[in-house]
């Protein structure tokens, strides 16, 4: 019991953390992150170079922190336009109930059958691989989870008594939704958006290691770890940084997620 | 009893048309022409039509679409474009690579975490199970391909025990489990870190339930309570996790088979994107998303299997 | 056989059980009586040193010539099932849902008496059928929800009696029963305990029940034990203002009371841990209350065999 304001804090250390380095390198980084420089290649960490240089002489900590970048806006968008198609089909299944809601779970149901790495190479295999459809696979993954989340918190809404005097008094579905329904479900929904975010972050980096996400010369955690391992008996360094980096976001936003959840609902922070 | 197998097993043919359906559509709305993939850019026109009414390019979707299914009924995925040879004969050359390593790893991943999970659980509130908890919450952050670059850096460049990558062939049984125990591993730590706490709360729950009381009050074994009464019983929401993870574990597959240079389906499907091969890809998604939706059939049957008590109310 | 001597089980919050003594003869039956609260189960508990990890236990218990209080896991296991067996409340979640009813007996024969599979499923029948139910062999296979809820309270009376325990504990056994089923196993209860020559501690808030089934009687109220004698004297001439209102409070059906009339209650409920008073604990809802009753009431000899701990009933 005493752990839970330690997840909260610890989780938004990192957070925050990760995501200052992203903002950061938006308008600062220690050396341009896509800069080559053959001659100052493997060079060990320095006071110029904080964590050495990589096998093309670019900066590690510059695109360490450019990696972050990328990881952080692909997840962002990822969550959120899933998170948007979620929530809508979730709200329309439980407002409008019977066949709807029937319809919409099923297939939620069988969107499980994809995960994100099979949609990826589906639409890598059509259009190529490219960030977007890294994207758009991840996002897509998103929508089922959303949409079953949204749809439980929505049910208990629509069983509480003030709804169900609403609806006596004439209010309309939609309306009620906006009033009632929708402040009611974001708890749920924002902490399941802060897991969502942790696994995107851990399929982006998977992508953009199987060459499926972000093409060079885009920094990226995941690809940094695929160049590293072809140099692992020469420079096994290069394989730690970028696989820290991705840990540590991951376990920041999974550790961000439980704290919330916990702190929305204590009930339920006994059983974890 | 029979009625909901019935009904379960009609709604999981339903579920794979409707995956087919999703795999061929999408897969065909490729704005390429295949014959042009097929021929090189060099060929003509005529020789292009010509392939194209071939292949049965020129018919309708839906046509198509019954006629890819008929032969996928019958084990006939059609041709792959860059191998040319049978979809079939690639994905069965291969098939038992995938296989193994994937109930390899999904043997070991559960033997570790019903170890560590009952063992935090019976821990509660002490040492080893924040030791436990805390492990798992890093196992659940590692990506399993990091993992995977760790432990060839730790078992292949510094020690050399075990090969990095690379598989030698089944001929030699020896070399093929020492090339399949790093990818396994890798495989199972991340899911067994998920698992693992799924294991330890449904236990803590059921270890507060009257029967474990009469158990001890017999002079039962805490062992044996532990693992004959309490385990069974907290059993159902830790193979509900496990089936989820199936899903994560036939993409860990493909992804593991990368990083170990593995000649497995998850290699063949990025030769397959490579080449904008679309049966072998096609077939290769289908195959995948089946294994998915098969092993949620089969988590749900087990259910009737653990708990006799189900089996009176499904009907 | 079982002696108990300033027995106190405490928690952070307080002590639920305070000073606790008495004895108990092989083959002698004693229901212990009391509202929720009154510290009587946590007692029984104690007895297999099956007290929550977070109380305190302090005192003594002698059972089977061992002492319980401070005793390791494993000779408190060599005590439970053997020496001294018990029967809970609740009988449905009391057996483990996944277990048929005579593996569920057999299993403590083998594993605790060394009998072979055969054996310890031939005794389970017999078993079944000493606790009176109709066609043994077919229940033994059965599981316990297929049983109803008096065939459950026999089957866990039958898996109580395996070890041949010289002492059995039934904790509100029929609570959860309808009253003719109820009746039946408390006759059971009683049958077995004169067959086997074995103790009997029947607890239960049911005084009835206890008239019925004990020889002896120990009121408890707030975790002390207020009225100590034969079950026949205690109950024909109660000492202690709580056993006279506990007596007051039952339903009677030859009871010259006008219809209409309420039944006579004890006024409030037993309070919770930590606004349990330091003297005597009844006191906030006795009629009889004074001053004095701020220092806890010593147990006083009222007549031959027979005691009570209250100011008011000094002799």
């Amino acid at each position: 019991m005493k752990r839970r304001p330690v997840n909260l804090i610890f989780g938004a250390a990192l957070v925050a953390l990760v995501t200052g380095a992203a903002l950061l390198s938006l308008v600062w980084t220690p050396h341009d992150p896509v800069a080559l420089n053959v001659a100052n290649r493997f060079a060990p960490a320095s006071a110029t170079h904080w964590l050495g240089t990589d096998q093309l002489g670019r900066d590690v900590a510059s695109m360490l922190m450019a990696g972050a970048r990328t990881s952080v806006a692909v997840a962002f968008v990822a969550v959120v336009l899933g998170a948007l198609a979620g929530v809508v089909l979730g709200l329309t299944a439980a407002a409008l109930g019977g066949l709807v809601d029937d319809a919409i779970m099923r297939l939620a149901d069988f969107g499980f059958a994809f995960p994100a790495l099979l949609f990826a190479i589906m639409l890598a295999a059509v259009f190529g691989p490219s960030l977007t459809n890294a994207v758009i696979a991840i996002a897509f993954v998103n929508v089922p989870t959303f949409a079953r989340v949204a749809r439980a918190a929505a049910h208990q809404v629509w069983t509480r008594g003030y709804v169900l005097a609403a609806r006596a008094a004439g209010r309309g579905r939609l309306a009620i939704t906006l009033d009632h329904v929708i402040p009611n479900i974001a708890a749920p929904v924002i902490v399941q958006a802060t897991i969502e975010f942790a696994i995107g972050i851990l399929a982006e980096a998977a992508l953009s290691y199987l060459g499926l996400g972000v093409q060079p010369p885009v920094p990226s955690w995941g690809r940094m770890l695929a160049e590293a391992q072809t140099l692992l008996f020469l420079a096994p360094h290069l394989a730690i940084w970028p696989g820290l980096c991705i840990m540590a976001a991951v376990m920041g936003f999974n550790l961000l997620g439980d704290g919330l959840r916990d702190a929305a609902d204590p009930r339920l922070a006994r059983a974890r | 009893m029979a009625p909901y197998l019935i009904r379960r097993l009609a709604g999981f043919a339903a579920t794979l048309l409707a995956v087919s359906a999703v795999v061929f559509f999408v897969m065909n709305l490729l704005p390429g022409d295949p014959a042009l993939v097929i021929l090189g850019i060099d060929s003509t026109e005529d020789a292009r039509a010509a392939l194209r009414a071939q292949l049965g390019l020129d018919d309708p979707p839906l046509l198509r679409y019954a006629a890819w299914v008929r032969g996928a009924l019958g084990g006939d995925f059609g041709q792959s474009y860059m191998f040319k040879v049978p979809v079939a004969d690639l994905i069965r050359e291969r098939l038992a690579m995938t296989l193994t390593l994937a109930v390899a790893a999904m043997a070991l991943t559960v033997a570790l975490a019903l170890a560590a999970g009952v063992y935090a659980a019976a821990s509660h509130g002490r040492a080893g199970d924040w030791a436990v908890m805390a492990a798992s919450q890093v196992g659940i952050a590692i990506p399993a391909f990091w993992l995977s670059i760790l432990l060839v850096i730790l078992f292949a460049v510094v020690l050399r025990w075990l090969p990095p990558g690379g598989f030698p062939g089944w001929d030699d049984p020896a070399g093929a489990a020492r090339a399949l125990i790093l990818p396994a591993t890798a495989l199972a730590v991340v899911q067994a870190a998920v698992l693992a706490r799924v294991t330890r709360s449904a236990v803590l729950e059921v270890m507060g339930q009257d029967f474990v009381r009469t158990a001890t009050a017999q002079g039962l074994p805490r062992r044996r309570i532990l693992w004959r009464h309490v385990l069974p019983n907290a059993l159902v929401p830790i193979v509900t996790i496990v089936g989820l993870q199936f899903a994560n574990l036939v993409t860990g597959t493909i992804v593991i088979e990368n990083v170990f240079y593995l000649p497995g389906l998850g290699r063949l499907v990025f030769q397959g994107i490579a080449n904008r091969d679309l049966p072998l890809v096609q077939a290769l998604v289908l195959l995948f998303a089946v294994a998915v939706v098969t092993v949620n059939l089969i988590v749900d049957l087990a259910y009737l299997w653990i708990d006799p008590r189900l089996k009176g109310r499904v009907g | 056989m079982l002696a108990v001597a300033g027995l106190s089980v405490a928690f952070p919050a307080g002590t639920a059980v305070r000073g606790v003594s008495f004895t108990l003869a092989a083959g002698e039956r004693l229901g212990i009586a009391g509202e929720s609260g009154s510290g009587k189960s946590l007692l029984a508990l104690s007895i297999l040193g099956m007290a929550p990890p977070a109380a305190r236990v302090q005192g003594s218990i002698r059972l089977g010539g061992a002492e319980v209080v401070g005793a390791g896991e494993p000779a408190l296991r060599a005590l439970r099932g053997r020496v001294a067996a018990m029967v809970f409340q609740e009988p449905l979640s009391a057996l483990n849902p996944l277990i048929r009813i005579g593996e569920a007996i057999a299993e403590p024969l083998r594993l605790r008496r060394g009998l072979t599979a055969r054996a310890a499923r031939d005794r389970a029948v017999a078993l079944l059928g000493e606790v009176g139910l109709p066609d043994p062999a077919a229940k033994a296979r059965q599981y316990p929800h297929e049983l109803s809820g008096g065939q459950r309270q026999r089957a866990l009376i039958a898996l109580a009696l395996a070890q041949d325990p010289q002492l059995l504990i039934a904790d509100e056994p029929t609570t959860a029963l309808d009253a003719a089923v109820a009746a039946r196993i408390l006759g059971l209860l009683a049958e077995l305990s004169a067959r086997r020559g074995m103790a009997l501690v029947l607890i239960s808030h049911d005084l009835g029940a206890i008239a019925r089934v004990t020889g002896r009687l120990l009121v408890m109220y707030g975790g002390d034990v207020v009225e100590d004698g034969p079950t026949a004297a205690v109950l024909a001439d109660p000492r202690h203002p709580y056993t006279r209102g506990l007596i007051a409070a039952r339903p009677r059906l030859d009871a010259a009371r006008p219809p209409g009339t309420p039944l006579p209650a004890i006024p409030g409920a037993v309070p919770p841990l930590p606004a349990l008073s330091a003297g005597c604990r009844f006191a906030d809802r006795c009629a009889l209350a004074r001053p004095g009753c701020a220092v806890p009431p010593p147990p006083v000899a009222v007549a031959p065999g027979r005691v009570a701990a209250c100011w008011a009933v000094a002799p």
